[in-house]
């Protein structure tokens, strides 16, 4: 009798507990769908997801522009760890958080989201502004259906130290091809053991080789064959035996940080992102490099019309179960319009918005480099997205990367290495 | 009510039945702060990644039954085979090199010499040093061009020495000394509390019979370890199978696949692509494996503790 009353009670007490669960998740799915408030001239705090909000300059002016412009919404910023962010954001999301600004780090992530149906339909904001000049825009389209609107476009130019290139009288050809420019790195080495001055540094991602040949080539990264990295491998590899650039092997082992690589002073030549400009920029301000340095466009293939390269898009969306989500689509075209490029542009960051008076305003920043290549190489003609999106992209990067790796450390030759990915994408990702 | 039930038995039973009752509560109050926290962190997830190994989860929706699939896929990935390969071929370098190590320096420091306490401190130092630093350090000792290692190598008259991590023959050795040196310390402990216990006169008496300093070691101190040879055996076997922070700051399992081990492979397929089932599957196998070597090893033991 005393076990059954107190199994009983336990029984009753369970049964509360799940009653007060089902009735807060109830309650949770009410306030999801609790409607605007209907005053618009009260005031509204909008939640906007970002990572190291402190290091991470961009955010901060574009917040402190859109406040001005709208004085009567107020914007909290929910500061994530940079590595966490996908992690962080995907478990957000799938627990129901409302946070209203959810920025898509990568396309990644974006197609996720979008697939889960957990970003707000931004299809009829893209359709009713003009977008001829936002760059980046393709990557967010999904079957015709827009989720996001990007705010920032960086992609890849090369950075030149010009006092290295003047010493040795090297100026750079207009357009470049890979042959100058192994020809001109080749040319710009020099010293031997801790005086060494190399003509290029390539970074250890595999993008440096892989994806600026499937841009330049038009070659499809997701496809399973990959004989069209095979040129730009005998620059990369070519370089590299030739002791022109820092070895691989001794990149990757010791970490090796590409703005040391170019500040020091010991690398002619970079291919890099535009994102390092800000980068650049601070250390020079600080005192801690004193390179003189310049853009260049990508080099190209041998023919090419025009400048090809490749880059990466980040975008804002509205999360579906945004409470402001009309402040929140507010937010977003800010972001994306002529006033959000310019608040970016301030703080040595690329904007989506791609005008003459933006290139302006950019080279307009205290300590630019001021000659007309570097501005050229501002405005290149096509930006090819990084990686495109898929079911298969992660398992397909991780073999694309493994087997960079084999062939940079001289472990498989160029065309093994070509036809190793070929087998393994085809046999493990895509069967 | 108790009343009511208890009153029938005899006179002395209640007080016994209570006493045991009381007994048995006071004891599981007792065990219970501990249990709660064991059950809660420790048995719960484990039996939560037994049964994950046979669902699809992504974390996000909901679980699906898929019963062997995962495993039948592990069968097939090329990346498990390679993974298991690397961690058989760490496995079978660090646990006889760090055993043997281990014993050359506690026996070498059992003696007493001058400032053996420092040279028993120096030797226990790379194991309580930070692993990302013992890692970092170590790579750039091993920089295939401007290393230590094979500066020194070529001048010793090796003109074509190992590229270490920047080479897939040579990134696992490289891996192998790294782990070795960082738990020779250890081990080295346990064998010194190991060779305390020996008494003196077994070797005196062995000395008496005319056996030389081999012959000691292999007739007497062997044999006398033989329980903590038994404990780092086991203790090294599970460590072994289960490494995955020194690959990870070393070499992140490249150069290629070179270094991949099957830990790596469960965080890879499960926090960074978010297949925890196919990951809580690799872990499974991976937990069976270190249970039949284990098993194996205990085994081995009792046959030859009795023969």
């Amino acid at each position: 009798m005393i076990t059954s009353g107190k199994g009983g009670a336990r029984r009753q007490a369970v049964k509360g507990l799940a009653l007060a669960g089902a009735l807060s998740l109830t309650l949770a799915a009410c306030g999801s769908g609790d409607p605007e408030p209907a005053d618009p001239n009260g005031k509204i705090t909008l939640s906007v997801t970002v990572w190291n909000l402190a290091k991470t300059p961009e955010f901060k002016a574009l917040f402190d522009a859109f406040q001005q412009a709208n004085p009567n919404i107020t914007i909290k910023p929910v500061d994530i760890l940079a590595d966490d962010y996908p992690e962080k954001v995907t478990t957000m999301l799938a627990g129901g958080d409302k946070t209203d600004v959810i920025t898509m780090k990568n396309v990644t992530d974006y197609s996720r989201y979008s697939s889960r149906n957990q970003l707000l339909d931004l299809t009829d904001m893209v359709k009713s502004t003009d977008t001829s000049k936002l760059a980046g825009l393709d990557a967010f389209d999904v079957g015709g259906k827009y989720y996001a609107l990007p705010y920032r476009q960086d992609f890849w130019l090369l950075y030149y130290n010009k006092t290295l290139l003047d010493k040795a009288g090297v100026k750079l050809p207009e357009p470049m091809t890979w042959d100058d420019y192994v020809k001109i790195a080749k040319q710009l080495t020099s010293g031997e053991g801790g005086d060494k001055v190399y003509g290029a540094y390539h970074h250890t991602w595999r993008s440096v080789v892989q994806a600026v040949s499937a841009a330049q080539t038009g070659g499809d990264q997701l496809g399973g064959d990959y004989t069209f990295f095979t040129d730009q491998y005998n620059v990369a590899k070519g370089l590299q035996d030739a002791g022109a650039v820092l070895d691989f092997g001794t990149a990757k082992s010791q970490q090796a940080d590409y703005r040391t690589q170019f500040e020091s002073g010991k690398t002619a030549m970079m291919p890099m992102g535009t994102w390092y400009i800000s980068g650049i920029l601070e250390a020079k301000e600080k005192g801690a490099t004193d390179v003189e340095w310049g853009l260049a466009p990508m080099p190209q293939r041998p023919g090419a019309t025009g400048v090809t390269t490749f880059g990466s898009p980040t975008a804002f969306a509205v999360n579906k179960r945004s409470e402001h989500a009309d402040a929140a689509k507010k937010f977003v075209e800010f972001a994306a319009s002529k006033a959000g490029a310019e608040a970016i542009t301030k703080v040595g960051v690329v904007p989506a918005l791609q005008t003459p008076e933006i290139t302006e305003a950019y080279f307009g920043l205290k300590g630019m480099p001021e000659d007309e290549l570097s501005k050229k190489a501002f405005e290149p003609d096509k930006v090819v997205l990084e990686m495109p999106v898929s079911e298969h992209t992660s398992d397909i990067d991780t073999i694309l990367n493994e087997e960079h790796e084999l062939i940079m450390v001289g472990d498989k030759s160029i065309a093994d290495g070509i036809r190793s990915m070929n087998e393994r994408v085809k046999s493990e990702v895509l069967n | 009510m108790t009343q009511a039930m208890t009153r029938p038995l005899p006179p002395a039973a209640p007080p016994r039945r209570r006493r045991s009752w009381r007994n048995i509560l006071v004891g599981w109050s007792f065990i219970l702060p501990n249990f709660i926290g064991f059950a809660l962190f420790t048995l719960v997830p484990m039996l939560a990644a037994f049964a994950l190994a046979f669902l699809d989860w992504d974390s996000y929706s909901t679980p699906e039954w898929v019963g062997l699939e995962n495993f039948e896929r592990l069968w097939r990935d090329q990346n498990f085979h390679v993974a298991l390969r690397n961690t058989l071929f760490y496995a079978a370098g660090h646990i006889p090199l760090t055993l043997a190590v281990a014993l050359g320096l506690a026996i070498v420091l059992d003696r007493k010499i001058r400032g053996v306490q420092f040279f028993r401190t120096a030797a226990f130092f790379p194991y309580i040093t930070s692993l990302v630093a013992v890692a970092v350090v170590w790579n750039m000792l091993f920089n295939p061009t401007a290393g230590p290692i094979n500066q020194f190598l070529e001048a010793i008259g090796i003109s074509d020495p190992p590229r270490w991590v920047a080479s897939t023959d040579w990134a696992m050795p490289a891996v192998i000394i790294t782990s070795v040196w960082r738990d020779m310390g250890y081990y080295m402990v346990l064998y010194l509390a190991g060779l305390q216990t020996i008494p003196r006169e077994y070797y005196e008496a062995a000395r008496v019979d005319g056996a030389g300093a081999w012959q000691r070691f292999w007739n007497v101190t062997l044999p006398c370890l033989r329980p903590t040879t038994f404990f780092v055996l086991v203790m090294l076997t599970i460590q072994s199978f289960k490494v995955l922070d020194l690959i990870v700051v070393m070499t992140d399992g490249g150069p290629g696949r070179s270094t991949l081990v099957l830990a790596q492979l469960v965080y890879r397929e499960g926090i960074r692509e978010g297949q925890f089932g196919y990951s809580s599957a690799i872990a499974l196998v991976l937990f069976l494996i270190v249970l039949t070597v284990t098993v194996l090893q205990f085994r081995l033991n009792e046959r030859r503790s009795t023969s």
